[in-house]
């Protein structure tokens, strides 16, 4: 059977399917849904109303046989930012989906009824909309629990927690991971309450006994991907202890937030540092695996408790970072309980952190209260007045606490990588149609002088969004050269490195026309006043000071492509 | 000459520069050189008690040194190369 969309009409619980257009056949993940939206969603539209669409959209070369290739794309309005939004998340709906032949879920409308629930199935034997009001308020584990008592084990499920069925715009969208948790998050911008909003507490997808896809030229993708394997498990291998290990460098080079990003650094690092998680491996068990099924990175850390019983997955720089040190707190276990806690609410670690953060800053909670960001963890959950609040991000916490220090960009919060040591990567920030998304395009290189910022946060705003697009994980740091070789391997064309760079920058095209019909204005391409007047690093003197012109150049035009674009890694 | 490579994220004390020429000796002498040259390079690479940081690793013409790091020789013509255990903005720049 040919590849098929699958359109999901909420207001009335019907779906369809339809032939996936062969013109799109190298759209897969961000770049197709960045040209669904573009072609099917009002910008103006209410992101959580009836006219929103929510998009579920593997990379291309998800349910193949390439290592470390089924990440699955999230798109929609983002309630959050206002603008265009992909979330990219691991586990295994994204292989699962295209293993089925399903390039793409397009979610529209929204039940009358709002009290109710649904369920989006998909398996061998078609796709349909089912009640879920039993599923109601669960939390992710909860809720995954219960659809492993109902659908095959060989299903992994998108699912939603309380903050998404309440609307909150910090609310992520949870994949289950190789081991069936909720773990790996579509986390930023808030696509969790689209869903909720959407009437949608779950999507199942069982491939059953499908096989992986088979590609047009099979003995020459299969030699590379196994070349490819091997050449990467000779090299550094930079993710082999997990994300969390960059915390002391992070911390030398300014850029691990202390105290709501007052400092660049933070007195707690060495208790913060993966090290100590890697250590508990030892006495309680844990360890690093895949969060989908044939990574070969294996980046992801799976934390026990003292007892030796799971605790969470993945406990990652960003979390131990706004989680943790941005909010005073101290020990990495306690981030653990945290990480754990916004898992099964279903929220962005990120944007709460930083909410946390901006609570404790204005003096509505005493910094290092772990017990209390727990509690209000709870809260978010109940859905009390201040939970709301923390559930919808830094900016309505601001705003709630009349609170001015708010880092945040196009109404989304910062991640741990700080513009005022990393310049380029504030460019990034700044001009990413994502708002500050370290996943648009990290430049960890402070360095880089001042002109080249423009045309390096381009660049690698280019090859990430080509990688997003592709089913690659950011950690496999593939290269548009390497994507173009699979892609042709994949679909007997000769696919050329130009073309992917191309796919990279229409995608950013489509995305920028989005939010410029949305209403955003040049002005919005900018950091918040607080980064620019107040420092981190030695006296404070590390600002982001990159002038506007400097910033205007990364979108304004495409820079004539080098040859170090094609060779350039995709990072995250 | 031998020469230092630098990756991406060390290169704030060097503004920018990805290789730099250092004297043969022993690495702690090399580092003093670029210390001088470039200050607050050296802490990059080692901590406030004298060793390499745990999480930065050396490698003299691609071998990693081990064993008592500070101590290796540089001979002419060869290339020290500083590895970070950190990925963002690695690739070219
Ligand atoms: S590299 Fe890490 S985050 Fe990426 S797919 Fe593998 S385990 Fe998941």
């Amino acid at each position: 059977m040919s590849d098929q969309i699958i359109r999901v009409d909420m207001t009335h619980q019907t779906v369809a399917t339809e032939p996936f257009p062969e013109a799109w056949k190298l759209l897969g993940g961000r770049a197709l849904s960045a040209r669904i939206l573009l072609d099917e969603c009002d910008p103006a539209c209410d992101p959580l109303g009836p006219d929103n669409v929510l998009v579920i959209a593997p990379g291309v070369l998800a349910g193949t046989s390439a290592p470390t290739s089924g990440r699955i794309s999230i798109g929609g309005k983002s309630p959050l930012t206002g603008g265009i939004k992909e979330a990219n998340a691991g586990g295994n709906p994204g292989q699962d989906l295209m293993k089925l032949g399903y390039r793409c879920v397009i979610v529209k409308g929204q039940p009358a009824d709002r009290d109710k629930r649904y369920g989006l199935e998909a398996d061998a034997n078609g796709v349909r909309i089912v009640e879920a009001d039993a599923y109601k308020k669960l939390w992710n584990y909860a809720a995954c629990e219960k659809l492993y008592e109902k659908y095959p084990k060989s299903s992994s499920f998108l699912t939603i927690g309380p903050a998404g069925e309440m609307l909150l715009t910090g609310a992520s969208i949870a994949c289950t991971d190789e081991k069936g948790h909720p773990t790996r998050h579509a986390a930023r911008g808030g696509l969790g309450a689209v869903m909720g909003s959407k009437g949608l507490k779950y999507v199942a997808v069982d491939p059953g006994k499908s096989s992986v896809r088979q590609p047009a030229v099979r003995k020459d993708f299969f030699a590379y991907a196994k070349e490819y394997t091997k050449a990467y498990q000779a090299g550094p291998q930079m993710f082999k202890v997990g994300t969390s290990s960059v915390v002391p460098i992070a911390n030398m080079l300014n850029t691990f937030p202390y105290k709501n990003r007052t400092e660049g650094q933070s007195p707690d690092a060495a208790t913060l540092d993966g090290a100590r998680i890697v250590e508990s491996f030892e006495t309680r068990g844990g360890g690093m695996h895949n969060c989908m099924t044939g990574c070969i990175v294996q980046c992801s850390n799976v934390v026990n408790d003292a007892e030796g019983n799971y605790k969470t997955s993945a406990l990652e720089f960003e979390t131990l970072t706004l989680l943790g040190s941005n909010c005073a707190i101290a020990s990495w276990e306690d981030v653990a309980d945290l990480d754990r806690l916004c898992d099964e609410v279903g929220l962005d670690t990120i944007e709460t952190g930083a909410a946390i953060a901006i609570l404790m800053d204005s003096g509505g909670m005493e910094w290092g209260d772990a017990e209390g960001a727990k509690r209000l963890l709870r809260e978010v959950a109940e859905g009390t007045e201040l939970g709301r609040a923390i559930g919808s991000g830094a900016v309505a916490t601001g705003k709630k606490r009349k609170h001015a220090r708010v880092p945040v960009v196009k109404g989304q919060a910062l991640p741990a990588w700080d513009p005022r040591p990393l310049k380029a990567t504030g460019v990034t920030y700044a001009t990413s149609p994502m708002g500050a998304d370290h996943t648009a395009g990290l430049i960890v290189n402070p360095g880089l002088p001042p002109e080249q910022f423009a045309q390096a946060s381009q660049e690698v705003q280019v090859v990430n969004a080509a990688c997003d697009s592709s089913g690659f994980c950011q950690f496999l740091q593939p290269t548009c050269e390497d994507i173009a070789k699979y892609y042709s391997l994949f679909t007997g064309d000769d696919v050329t490195r130009e073309q992917i760079a191309d796919i990279g920058w229409q995608c950013l095209q489509d995305e920028w026309a989005f939010n410029d019909r949305a209403g955003f204005k040049p002005e919005d391409d900018d950091l918040p006043a607080c980064l620019r007047e107040e420092g981190v690093g030695p006296n404070h003197a590390m600002k982001f000071d990159v002038p506007r012109e400097i910033i205007e150049q990364a979108r304004k035009q495409r820079f004539a492509a080098r040859e170090e674009l094609y060779k350039l890694k995709a990072t995250g | 000459m031998p020469t230092l490579a630098i990756p991406p994220p060390y290169r704030g004390p060097t503004g920018g520069a990805a290789e730099v020429e250092i004297p043969a000796g022993s690495v702690a002498a090399c580092l003093d050189v670029v210390e001088a040259r470039f200050p607050g390079f050296r802490a990059q690479i080692i901590d406030p008690v004298g060793r390499v940081h745990r999480f930065v690793k050396l490698f003299r013409n691609g071998d990693l040194l081990t064993g008592d790091v500070l101590a290796a020789p540089i001979g002419p013509g060869d290339r020290l190369e500083v590895l970070a255990a950190i990925a963002g903005g690695s690739g070219l720049r």
